[in-house]
């Protein structure tokens, strides 16, 4: 008797067990934070299967014994049975803009304070983080912008560091002329290009 | 002599694991979240710096959530395991690469800066699939019970 109830028990675990063998690995597509799809393409590890292509939001592909499978879910799916995976996620990188003067590492006035409240955005954010990079105009060689890019990156840390701004959360990049916020032609001065971000995440 | 110059080979070996550079960084964690590196497991804490090589693992109560350096939002749900495979990211020009595994458990991608420039260098596996990023938000479920 007690034979048969470790027997039906260890079929049930077995059923169980199949049951969980049989839970497909799934892949969701979701709309970005603008509300548009991009795309993925999966390719099975094994067998001759060509890949699949999900370009449409809330596109699922399921893997069913080594062959993948679409279909479509919804967002009351995913937030069904992903609510608070999604919830979990980092803050999404926040991005505050200073300007410089021509041809100088000089911060303009009007654009000081923007530190002040970086500084206050930092403090306010669990395990944050300043990202800061320097951009140029096109008035000078690429390399010439790089270096200066980054000296103006450098200049916005110190000011920051002196504002109290723990050295170690901030790290700095030069982007030199490659990310104009308004595109020009080449050797052309425009203040708006000669700026830093600083982007807290 | 000898125990110095041990000494001083281990100084040196510890300065050289720092100094590796940090390709993001632990932001959120709820429960029991663990980084296995170099054969230790460390338990993690919001701020934790990630290197290529980690694995990311949660218990059954663990969620995890992760800036890459190039803005990519990674989080893992419960009882999930996400090795790190390879990360390159240019903070000068945006050229990089990334190839993470999803072994177990679920996560929940937004691509960063890379997949912006090339998608085509980013990539997730999981057992049974290499996905290819075209500029996306996702989400990859590998269930327990599959090996």
């Amino acid at each position: 008797m007690k034979r048969a109830a470790a027997l039906v028990l260890t079929m049930l675990l077995a059923t169980l067990l199949a049951a969980c063998a049989q839970l497909p690995e799934r892949v969701i597509l979701l709309p970005d934070a603008e509300g548009r799809a991009s795309a993925l393409q999966l390719q099975p590890l094994e067998g001759a299967q060509s890949p699949l292509l999900l370009n449409q939001a809330y596109a699922q592909a399921d893997l069913v014994r080594g062959e993948l499978r679409s279909g479509l879910s919804s967002a009351e799916a995913v937030q069904q049975a992903y609510g608070p995976l999604l919830a979990m996620q980092p803050q999404r990188p926040r991005t505050f803009i200073v300007h410089f003067r021509t041809n100088a590492d000089g911060l303009t006035p009007e654009t000081a304070p923007v530190l002040a409240q970086v500084r206050a955005a930092l403090a306010a954010q669990a395990a944050g983080e300043l990202i800061v990079t320097g951009h140029t105009d096109r008035v000078g060689s690429p390399e010439a912008n790089d270096r200066l890019s980054l000296a103006r990156a450098q200049t916005v840390r110190e000011l920051l560091a002196a504002m109290g701004v723990a050295r170690e959360l901030i790290s700095v990049a030069g982007r030199g002329e490659r990310e104009p916020l308004v595109p020009t032609a080449d050797e052309a001065a425009e203040a708006r290009n000669r700026r830093v971000e600083i982007k807290l995440r | 002599m000898r125990s110095l110059v041990f000494a001083l080979i281990a100084l040196l070996t510890s300065l050289a694991v720092q100094a590796a550079d940090p390709i993001g960084r632990v932001k959120r964690v709820s429960g029991s979240v663990w980084v296995d590196r170099a054969g230790q497991s460390l338990a993690v804490q919001p701020g934790m710096a990630l290197q290529v090589g980690d694995r990311l693992r949660t218990g059954a109560d663990g969620m995890a959530g992760v800036t890459l350096a190039d803005d990519s939002l990674l989080t893992a749900g419960h009882n999930s395991q996400l090795l790190i495979n390879d990360f390159q990211f240019n903070t000068s020009t945006h050229e990089g690469g990334m190839l993470a595994t999803l072994s177990r458990g679920s996560l929940h991608v937004v691509t960063g800066l890379i997949a912006k420039k090339t998608p085509e260098k980013v990539n997730f596996k999981t057992p049974s699939v290499v996905l290819g990023v075209r500029g996306t938000e996702f989400i990859v479920d590998v269930p327990e019970g599959r090996e």
